[in-house]
């Protein structure tokens, strides 16, 4: 039974392991990209049966605010928009679409949450937003009744789109202020995203036009295009 | 066959629930340390990256793809072995009990003792698997899931119990590893596997 194993019979066993390494390589290529598209459907169906949209997500006081903690991630460059030429456009399939001002937007009731702001990289940070909510907005558009997506585009060229749902949640906001301050440029001024229920690359600074669809086109968002979770909800 | 009647024999329910639990903690380990990666638990951007042998999935988006598939095989394979055990009545004779603790106490066997400290060794993984669980599903779904957040007081705390499942995990299987050679030589790792 222990015997050394004869010379042939090690050679074919070196021929198969390697033969089986050369296999398993290029099946695990395979099975990466399979993976995702596989397993996606069926944690997004579970993430938004997880998220209930009138649940609103317990806040912070404000002297857990991380100022530090919250890093800058911009994937191009910081655009500077002039707020006084600012408008912003909410349109696709509304009876109302709009073009307004900062003035106009600063019209709408005024919120401030203090929220876990959570990046896909792994690290979280206790922010404090201000802004209108998005869902006031959205309502102000009138929005037909078979929308079920919304997409935003950012002054540079990011995109995002995210589910109505969590668009419209009381705790969705554009944002014009961070920590008690008016948002720096750096952090998307004069309008960005801000929500506890979705990832940070979900969260559009410099946002410039709202366009509510019924379904989503080919591309999705900037790193949804690339591999990431569309979903990506807390 | 006299000599048959000793090979140790493990039912087909334990060998399949060993064999999934050992593949599905593989692919998590290693698509959770690439995930790891992105932002290093300890020194953030600065903090000191796995070495690609050890990692799945190429980049953070293949990472968590591969994490949140094999999350499913994990924690599903726990779950039926879990019911599996307590229908069958197994975690009464098949896990440590205060049989175990006493002979540590009383004998100085040291086949008992051994044997003793294997199936306290073996106890004691169940639940360290269930808190990586437990602190996953809190850094995956930390808004819908607060109070999991809660229970560790922060977010970095939540990260470092979360990682520090894996290398308990490594220890458990070499000490495991070798308390089954120990307890039952080769024979008994084989019956376990095939």
């Amino acid at each position: 039974m222990h015997q050394f194993p004869s010379r042939r019979r090690f050679l074919e066993l070196s021929g198969l392991s390697s033969l089986s390494l050369l296999l398993g390589g290029c099946a695990l290529s395979l099975v990466e990209g399979v993976v995702g598209k596989t397993f996606e459907p069926l944690n997004q169906s579970v993430e938004s049966l997880l998220f209930n949209p009138q649940k609103l997500i317990p806040e912070f006081p404000e002297s857990e605010i991380e100022p530090e903690a919250l890093i800058v991630n911009t994937y191009r460059f910081t655009p500077v928009i002039d707020p006084s030429t600012f408008r912003l456009i909410i349109d696709g399939e509304v009876n109302n679409p709009l073009s307004l001002s900062i003035a106009e937007i600063q019209q709408l009731p005024h919120q401030t949450m203090t929220i876990r702001h959570v990046c896909v990289e792994g690290w979280a940070a206790i922010v404090q937003w201000g802004g209108v909510r998005l869902g006031d907005l959205v309502t102000l558009a009138q929005p037909k009744s078979d929308v079920r997506y919304v997409y935003f585009e950012s002054a540079d060229g990011y995109y995002e789109s995210w589910d109505l749902a969590s668009a419209v949640h009381p705790q969705t906001l554009l944002a014009d202020q961070k920590n008690g301050e008016p948002l720096p440029i750096e952090n998307g001024a004069p309008l960005r995203l801000a929500s506890p229920i979705k990832l940070g690359y979900k969260q559009s600074k410099w946002v410039t036009r709202i366009t509510l669809v019924n379904q989503l086109r080919r591309f999705k968002g900037y790193w949804e295009d690339q591999g990431y979770e569309w979903y990506a909800g807390l | 066959m006299t000599a048959d009647s000793v090979i140790p024999r493990q039912n087909l329910s334990a060998k399949i629930f060993h064999w999934v639990n050992i593949i599905s903690l593989l692919l998590m380990i290693t698509s959770g340390l690439q995930i790891y990666n992105a932002n290093p638990v300890f020194g953030g951007r600065n903090g000191i990256p796995f070495p690609p042998i050890f990692l799945l999935g190429g980049w953070l988006a293949g990472g968590r793809h591969w994490h949140f598939a094999a999350m499913w095989l994990f924690a599903l394979n726990l779950l039926w072995y879990g019911i599996y055990i307590l229908v069958t009545r197994r975690w009464r004779h098949r896990f440590v009990s205060d049989k175990d603790i006493k002979a540590l106490q009383r004998t100085q066997n040291q086949k008992r003792r051994n044997y003793a400290w294997h199936r306290i060794t073996y106890t004691a993984i169940v639940p360290i698997l269930l808190l990586a669980i437990f602190t996953g599903l809190g850094m995956y779904k930390p808004a819908q899931f607060h109070w999991i957040v809660d229970c560790f007081g922060s977010w970095q705390a939540l990260r470092i119990v979360h990682f520090a499942t894996v290398p308990l995990v490594v220890i458990y299987a070499a000490i495991h590893s070798w308390l089954s050679l120990k307890v039952g030589g080769s024979r008994l790792v084989e019956s376990m596997f095939w």
